[in-house]
């Protein structure tokens, strides 16, 4: 069928890719971590041969249980030569070939990337619902809530069309609707009235600080108390190069980084967190963050079971933030009204919020988190506890 | 160890190419013995005692039915060839059927203990190749093989081992002791194998997503149009990735030195379902055709009979898909078929219109994989009325629309990827300007090589969504 010369060429070539991204595994330095997947690449597995697993005996090893083979295969990949390229390659592929997402992401126009939104577990949202108006029945504070709605709602307009999603606005009006004891403030309309501003980040779920000033706007307006104008902020760009977890999900390693904006100056407040329980010292913005790859945790230095923001307003009210991250961006803002803003992070933190509030001289509770995070959020029930 | 990861391609196969091709000839099998080997013990080490157990059984069976022959001793040697198949159906009856007996006893009240063992990779597959080897021997089709390590080897070749095709001893006898390794050869498995590499990487997995998104699918939101976009998908899902693995079988196995016979021979432009089965997964229709169909007669036998050797060739090829009793209704469906063809309908549908005959075999094969697909019975029963108009969320909704136009270049490609059309071009190509086709060939082997790798790597893109919150 070939002749001797071209069968040469086409073997040569075959054995030549194979030969070649063989070779490369061998000599390229393994990585320890990958940055745009922000997680530990599997290393080198040692073979301890062990015993097979017997009735009434356990195996022992890691060759008869199969982990060393599946650790290698995970190995290989992870520290496949070019990594980062391939991943590339086959998401601009998915796009050229009529698709319009890649691994879970929609390629919204403009550059937006959309993480899909699904409600897998109703039952577990509409508890989450009850277990706020439980809270706000055990509080002699007022307790006011609010679901942040995702980018798919405030930009619908960018995602492809007849793109599958959950009904994140329905959920809302239902949020809304069944909140009894609480105080519902609207955070949806304010968003859906910028629609056209830079609200929510285009590589990422969070909103920006943009975004948070309307979520806080909405929250003084319940509240009674009159928002800083968003004029007398002044706007500093902290990073134009911030590209989020949705961007990480999609692969697509030709969009165009966000930009990062802060507005509130950080001077004179005083910030606590709580990390592993103990006290630490931090701040409103730790920019040491803009050098890594998860820059959104600049805003109070990421994720921590507790945060206690301290203003000079020492007169001024307490309040109490049970929150998700949407609420890191937003904190500076409320800190123009506040003697002391406490950030309680139900999943990292399991104390009772009655005997919270009553212990720090707490005089209203938030409880704000994104549709998404509230829908799938497995401790929220917490709150609900009693001291 | 399955052929498209990159384990296999840039790890297993070159170290086997170097060391088989830096072996003298004489070793050859041996080097081929411990490689397979690996490749089978890769997922489950311990199943490796399982396999030793099958060789060392139709090995000795083999040389008993031998002894037994030449003595004259024809009731020996039959009874030889009946044990050797009892154990051989008793280890796939207890590794692949005891759950489902078991979980089958316990709904009418008998307490069975479900055993929950996990399945020996490609037990079907081998099964059905070594145990009749005896048979061979006994027919006098094969020669009894006295070299273990030749024997051995056939058994565990691994190009064929856990997905076909299914390869008889006889086909290979020959090959195992003598084959010609030329470049010519080599090249042309690299070809052939390449082609099923993005087959199964490219559009089958690919298409593997469309149907998943309507298997998953709650029955109460099903579409009519969002079942039919599932089902073709899956139809052309399981094509590309059982057509892909044969053809990366037969490009190793000439890469080696091999030559096996095709599987697939463009089923879906079939004009009946006689001829789809005589298109789709070859090796199997001619294992029960010349191992369960013409051993109980045949078709030279009374309409009756006919009948009933077709439904039991046809449960059993079901039953052969699955432990699972969807299998079951799935083969006996093309009995059925097949039955009613054999006796009046072929004849009346060579007289329709070509297009009309398409659509019939089309449509029948393709209902026959929701049967095949869907397990769950409620769900298939869902899944069907959803088919046949009575879907529980109307007639389209914008997810069907999203989905079709989001992976209609993909059903495209398949849809003319699963006919003769580009290979009908190319050969047509080869008179017209064959120095154009010398060089397509190997830019088109190198971007199915880059894009498959690339599919390859993603598979495994694994970010960890810390900031979820």
């Amino acid at each position: 069928m070939f002749s001797k010369r071209y069968s040469i060429f086409i073997t040569v070539l075959f054995c030549a890719f194979l030969g070649v991204f063989a070779l490369a595994q061998v000599i390229l330095p393994d990585r320890t971590f990958s940055e745009n997947e922000n997680r530990n690449l599997q290393q080198m597995p040692t073979l301890e041969l062990g015993t097979p697993e017997l009735p009434g005996r356990p195996g022992t090893g890691n060759f008869f249980s199969g982990k060393f083979m599946s650790d290698f295969e995970t190995y290989l990949t992870d520290q496949f030569p070019l990594r980062d390229g391939w991943i590339t390659l086959k998401a601009a592929t998915e796009l050229a070939l009529g698709k319009r997402e890649n691994n879970g992401v929609y390629f919204g126009s403009e550059d937006t990337l959309f993480a899909k939104f699904t409600i897998s577990n109703p039952t577990l949202a509409q508890e989450n619902l009850t277990h706020v108006n439980t809270l706000a029945d055990n509080l002699d504070v007022p307790v006011y809530f609010s679901l942040i709605p995702g980018k798919e709602v405030v930009w619908a307009d960018r995602l492809p069309a007849n793109a599958p999603n959950d009904d994140g606005m329905a959920f809302i009006q239902q949020a809304q609707e069944s909140t009894s004891s609480a105080i519902w403030f609207d955070t949806a309309s304010p968003l859906l009235s910028h629609s056209d501003e830079y609200v929510f980040y285009r590589t990422d779920h969070h909103w920006t600080s943009l975004g948070a000033y309307y979520g806080y706007a909405a929250l003084m307006e319940a509240m009674g108390m009159e928002p800083v104008p968003l004029e007398e902020y002044d706007r500093t760009t902290v990073s134009d190069s911030f590209l989020g977890t949705t961007y990480s999900s999609s692969g697509a390693g030709w969009i165009t980084p966000d930009s990062m904006d802060t507005y509130v100056p950080d001077e004179g407040i005083s910030v606590i967190t709580y990390p592993e329980g103990a006290p630490v010292e931090g701040s409103l913005y730790d920019y040491s963050k803009l050098e890594v790859k998860d820059k959104y945790s600049m805003f109070l230095g990421g994720n921590t079971p507790l945060a206690v923001i301290s203003t000079q307003q020492t007169d001024a009210p307490k309040v109490l933030v049970i929150r998700d991250s949407y609420s890191d961006s937003l904190a500076p803002f409320l800190t123009a009204h506040f003697s002391e803003i406490h950030l309680f992070d139900t999943r990292y933190n399991r104390m009772p919020i009655s005997s919270y509030v009553e212990a720090n001289g707490i005089d209203m509770v938030v409880v704000l988190f994104s549709t998404s995070n509230f829908v799938a959020e497995q401790s929220i029930f917490q709150i609900a506890m009693g001291a | 160890m399955v052929f498209s990861s990159p384990l296999f391609l840039f790890c297993y196969l070159p170290v086997v190419l170097i060391l088989y091709y830096i072996s003298p000839l004489k070793l050859r099998n041996f080097v081929l013995l411990v490689v397979n080997l690996i490749f089978y013990g890769w997922g489950e080490p311990l199943y490796i005692v399982l396999m030793v157990f099958t060789i060392t059984l139709d090995y000795f069976a083999g040389l008993v039915v031998e002894h037994y022959k030449r003595k004259g001793n024809d009731l020996g040697a039959r009874w030889a060839v009946a044990v050797a198949l009892v154990l051989n159906l008793a280890i796939l009856f207890f590794f692949k059927y005891w759950d489902l007996v078991a979980s089958t006893l316990q709904h009418v009240g008998i307490n069975m203990p479900a055993l929950g063992l996990s399945l020996p990779i490609g037990i079907s597959f081998y099964t059905f190749q070594t145990m009749t080897y005896p048979v061979d021997v006994y027919r006098g089709d094969a020669g009894v093989q006295k070299n273990l390590v030749s024997f051995s080897t056939f058994v565990t070749l691994f190009p064929q081992l856990i997905a076909g095709p299914i390869i008889k001893y006889k086909e290979l006898a020959d090959q195992m002791d003598q084959r010609d390794h030329t470049v010519e050869r080599f090249a042309s498995g690299v070809s052939v194998f390449v082609v099923g590499l993005a087959k199964k990487v490219l559009l089958a997995n690919n298409l593997g997503q469309l149907w998943e998104v309507y298997l998953d699918t709650p029955v109460a939101q099903l579409t009519t149009a969002g079942a039919w976009l599932g089902v073709v998908a899956f139809s052309l899902q399981l094509y590309f990735d059982f057509s892909g693995y044969s053809d990366m079988a037969v490009g190793l196995g000439r890469m080696l030195g091999f030559e096996f016979l095709r599987n697939f021979d463009y089923p879906y432009i079939s004009r009946s379902v006689t001829e789809f089965w005589r298109r789709w997964h070859i090796s199997l229709g001619s294992w029960f055709r010349e191992y369960v169909y013409i051993p109980l007669g045949g078709n030279r036998v009374s309409k009756g009979r006919l009948c009933f050797n077709l439904m039991v060739v046809w449960g059993l090829t079901g039953l052969w898909h699955g432990a699972s009793w969807n299998f079951l209704i799935w083969g006996l469906y093309f009995g059925i078929l097949l039955i009613a063809e054999k006796l009046f309908l072929k004849k009346w549908i060579d007289r329709w219109p070509r297009l009309l005959q398409h659509l019939y075999t089309l449509f029948l094969v393709v209902v026959s994989w929701a049967i095949f697909a869907v397990e769950d019975f409620t769900q298939l029963g869902g899944y069907l009325r959803a088919m046949f108009g009575m879907a529980q969320g109307g007639l389209v909704d914008s997810n069907a629309v999203y989905y079709l136009t989001s992976f209609l270049p993909i059903l495209v490609i398949a849809a003319v990827a699963a006919t003769p059309l580009a290979v009908k071009v190319w050969r047509g190509g080869e008179v017209r300007s064959f120095r154009v086709l010398r060089v397509a060939l190997p830019v088109l082997l190198l971007v199915g090589l880059i894009f498959s790798t690339a599919y390859l790597v993603d598979a495994s893109y694994n970010p960890f969504l810390y900031f979820r919150f």
